[in-house]
């Protein structure tokens, strides 16, 4: 089946994800939801990739929240979901077993900032505007960011960004640890394709094993972590000695 | 007189200061009475919007011990600080600590607490009192080490050094910092900023943030779709959604 809301590229062991929903930003529709899960289960099959770059490049917007015209009229049962079906696609990009970087090529909002936050790196070029205005609507996210938000940059600036609802441009963003790189517009994609392409010239086994230990770190005690990582390192590390 | 201990200053558009006043001859137990008093005020007086700390380079810890109180109190006063910091975690209105000198002990403590905190660009922080074998009982230690992380926290902690302003907003202990004279005017404008927004998202967000920071991901997940679910039901997400659609602006209720 094709795909209406983005399109998969492959070059150099790298798998781009690439949004272009139509219009000048990437709403995050039911639609648009569908195909990114159906993109990134083929791009996680494909044999030739190594790494996975999530972007809207080259257009204005990574990607925004929800249609609001669409929203407007969700019931609770709609709007839970939609929750569910979004929350959905952050799971699978985690438990992905490439890496996935989100290259945040422009207008990050809502939504489209916890898709960034479902990625294990984030990108940005230097007209980077980010914000989480569910306030502004009168709700909340509903896509996994009042729990990754507070992880990544911290309680009390994930609380700041709620309450504004205001956007924040590339270099607050990197302050706050929400964007980990920050490159000019004339260096974004060729410095994004680069580093995507290092990442995925290493041996996958040892990426993935990586990804699930730094993902599960978050989740519980350091002991138990740290039995985890014996065992795993004991397979992936098998030529140490 | 603990009256003056701690008090509320009501401004325009629903915003409020709540404002420290230190008095030597007070005790640590009065003025967390008088603080959680106004707190409860706060929380119950629908009118109030906002809310925003001041005086915390006031607040002193009282170090000398009464003769007679036993671990038993210590303990009590310890738990009865913690409650009334909680309390003013979830009043369910935003807070913001504006911090202008040295900012200490049972002071950041209550700092901690708040939403998050803004500062002159002479502030100061720290737990100096360890000096005299005391450490954080109002939460203090729980909150900072989720802040700044552990390792800053013990830093911190252990040495009872205080840091300036701009090594707290490098470690992202402080938000922002505007020059001392601008600092009230500054954070009442961004309260006020804030307190366009919807208050019942902010609520629900408040609650969400908090109650998901310490649990799994999947279980802070499905509470959150519960909460995304109930903003459906509420007039502020209609109302929201149709000025944005209209390209005006909304006109909250908070419902």
């Amino acid at each position: 089946m094709p795909y209406k809301k983005l399109r998969i590229e492959v070059a150099n062991r790298v798998g781009y994800i690439l949004l272009d929903a139509g219009s000048r930003f990437n709403k995050l529709s039911i639609t648009t939801i569908r195909e990114l899960k159906r993109a990134l289960a083929q791009v996680e099959a494909d044999r030739e990739v190594g790494a996975v770059v999530l972007s809207g490049y080259p257009g204005e917007s990574f990607a925004v929240g929800a249609d609001i015209g669409q929203m407007l009229h969700f019931d609770p049962a709609d709007a839970f979901h939609f929750a569910e079906l979004g929350q959905s696609l952050f799971e699978q990009i985690e438990s992905c077993h490439k890496p996935v970087i989100g290259a945040l090529n422009g207008i990050t909002m809502g939504g489209g900032c916890d898709l960034a936050m479902a990625c294990d790196i984030r990108i940005a070029v230097d007209s980077l505007q980010i914000a989480h205005p569910g306030a502004r609507l009168g709700i909340i996210t509903g896509f996994c960011g009042t729990r990754k938000l507070p992880r990544i940059v911290g309680k009390n600036f994930a609380r700041e960004m709620f309450m504004t609802s205001d956007p924040y441009n590339a270099v607050e963003a990197l302050q706050m640890g929400l964007v980990d790189r920050v490159h000019q517009s004339a260096d974004f994609w060729p410095m994004v394709t680069g580093f995507a392409e290092r990442i995925a010239s290493h041996p996958l086994k040892a990426l993935s094993a990586s990804k699930r230990l730094l993902n599960a770190a978050e989740n519980c005690d350091l002991r138990s972590g740290c039995l985890l990582e014996r065992e795993t390192a004991t397979h992936i590390n098998s030529n140490l000695l | 007189m603990s009256e003056r201990l701690c008090s509320i200053q009501y401004k325009d558009r629903g915003l409020v200061v709540l404002a420290a006043h230190w008095r030597e001859s007070a005790s640590t137990a009065e003025f967390l009475e008088t603080l959680g008093k106004r707190i409860a005020t706060i929380s119950d007086n629908g009118e109030i919007r906002g809310v925003v700390v001041t005086g915390l380079s006031q607040v002193r810890q009282q170090c000398r011990r009464a003769d007679d109180a036993t671990l038993y109190d210590v303990s009590a006063l310890s738990g009865f600080g913690q409650q009334i910091l909680f309390n003013l975690e979830k009043t369910g209105k935003p807070s913001i600590a504006a911090i202008d000198g040295e900012c200490t002990g049972l002071g950041l403590e209550i700092a901690l607490a708040c939403d998050f905190m803004v500062a002159s660009e002479t502030a100061r922080f720290g737990f100096p009192a360890i000096a005299e074998g005391l450490i954080p009982f109002c939460g203090g230690t729980q909150r900072l080490a989720r802040l700044v992380g552990k390792s800053k926290a013990k830093e911190m902690i252990y040495s009872g050094d205080l840091i300036d302003s701009a090594e707290a907003l490098r470690i992202k202990l402080v938000n922002r910092l505007y020059p001392e004279p601008e600092l009230l005017p500054k954070t009442m404008e961004l309260m006020a900023h804030i307190c366009t927004r919807s208050p019942n998202a902010i609520r629900i967000g408040g609650e969400v943030v908090n109650a998901g920071f310490d649990i799994d991901l999947q279980t802070a997940c499905m509470l959150e779709r519960n909460a995304f679910a109930l903003c459906f039901s509420s007039f502020d997400r209609h109302e929201g959604m149709q000025a944005f659609l209209d390209k005006r602006q909304p006109r909250f209720k908070g419902e």
